[in-house]
């Protein structure tokens, strides 16, 4: 017998929990109008057939497009919109998020489904079987990578050498943007960033790895390359060096022997997912 | 994705996709439909039960076939969208829109 996930997502999109959420996903966004839509259309099915309380935080970041009306118009119970004043980049929006999340585990993930959210279930396996953070890996045994260029594949392959042998993050990917914590986990690796561009998550990984002795696990996923995609490979190659080299200057001066953010007290974050 | 065109029903011949609808895929949707068009359909069947993604780029496509069929006094039917493909319809208001056919 065929079953469907709709009635599912029909309570999550029309009833607000009256618990507190066991997932949260956080979707950092910047100018995403054309792509946001389908993703959280993905993203509140399969969630929702899990069977599971969980809410779906979308942290903009400044857009001056209409990603935040058109979220905002969805009027989704459990759909939460962060509006940022300004452009303050993704590790920043990721940071907003998973500060309002509430979840006991939390996933950001990229607001192109570049990695399909039926891949929750691998990193969430991870976690439950211990782990603090699990990331998701195009370069792990058994991930499946659609679409990437060569020139992609080349700058990616070259950084992981740098950043394995050089930077001390044993991890064959750090930049997918599909990453699961533990609540704990999150609070205290977002509290300690200080890198708000592109390169947040290794620094994230950073921390986990070489400050708080965390146990991380990379797991393989299915990648697509997302279409229109506007990344200058080359460009952030460049600014992805310059923060590796930052970060290790930020621990050289002790910038992480203290907390660099301090997580919204609960009456401000229940103001911040209202708004 | 994969694609299919289903001609066993020669008033609505048919096109049945399946896996993800994206920008990597409309070439080869447009190819079809407009084939079908071209050999004298006016009504086109999409069958996206098994479409597990389709992103704005497939929307605009199955906008565009929609248009092009109803020019030629036909329609675009959507047959048994999968959940998430019924989902983004009505997030995208789309379904108000499409012709939309359950099984």
């Amino acid at each position: 017998m065929i079953t469907s996930d709709l009635p599912a997502y029909r309570v999550w999109a029309e009833q607000p929990l009256t618990q507190p959420p066991k997932y949260s996903v956080v979707i950092p966004a910047y100018n995403e109008a054309e792509r946001i839509l389908p993703t959280v259309g993905a993203i509140a099915v399969h969630m929702s057939s899990l069977g599971e309380p969980w809410e779906l935080i979308v942290a903009d970041d400044g857009s001056t497009d209409d990603t935040v009306d058109l979220l905002q118009a969805l009027e989704l119970a459990n759909l939460h919109v962060l509006i940022a004043e300004r452009n303050g980049g993704k590790g920043s929006a990721v940071r907003r998020g998973v500060f309002a999340a509430r979840g006991d585990v939390v996933l950001f993930a990229d607001a192109d489904q570049s990695t399909p959210i039926e891949q929750f279930g691998d990193l969430l396996a991870t976690i439950e079987r211990g782990h603090d953070v699990a990331i998701g890996s195009r370069a792990a045994d058994g991930a499946a990578v659609a679409n990437k260029s060569m020139l992609r594949k080349v700058l990616s392959k070259g950084l992981n050498l740098l950043v394995r042998f050089g930077f001390g993050v044993p991890f064959a990917d750090t930049q997918c943007g599909f990453k699961m914590f533990t609540s704990e986990a999150a609070e205290t690796l977002f509290t300690y960033q200080i890198v708000d561009q592109f390169s947040f998550d290794l620094e994230i990984l950073y921390l986990a790895q070489n400050r708080f002795d965390m146990k991380v696990a990379e797991v393989p996923v299915e990648w697509i390359d997302a279409p229109g995609s506007t990344v200058d490979a080359t460009k952030v190659a460049i600014e992805f060096l310059r923060d590796m080299c930052q970060i290790k200057w930020f621990d050289i001066r002790g910038r992480y022997a203290r907390a660099n953010h301090v997580r919204p007290a609960p009456s401000h974050h229940l103001r911040a997912i209202a708004s | 994705m994969q694609l299919v065109t289903d001609r066993k029903n020669t008033e609505r011949p048919g096109l049945v996709l399946a896996g993800r609808f994206d920008a990597f895929e409309t070439d080869a949707f447009r190819e079809a439909a407009d084939a079908l068009l071209a050999q004298g359909s006016s009504s086109i069947s999409v069958d996206m039960s098994d479409v597990i993604f389709v992103d704005s780029s497939g929307l605009s496509e199955l906008v565009r076939t929609m248009k092009h069929c109803r020019e030629a006094g036909g329609e675009l039917y959507i047959n048994s969208p999968s959940d998430p493909v019924r989902v983004i319809f009505e997030l995208t208001r789309l379904d108000a829109a499409f012709t939309i056919v359950d099984a």
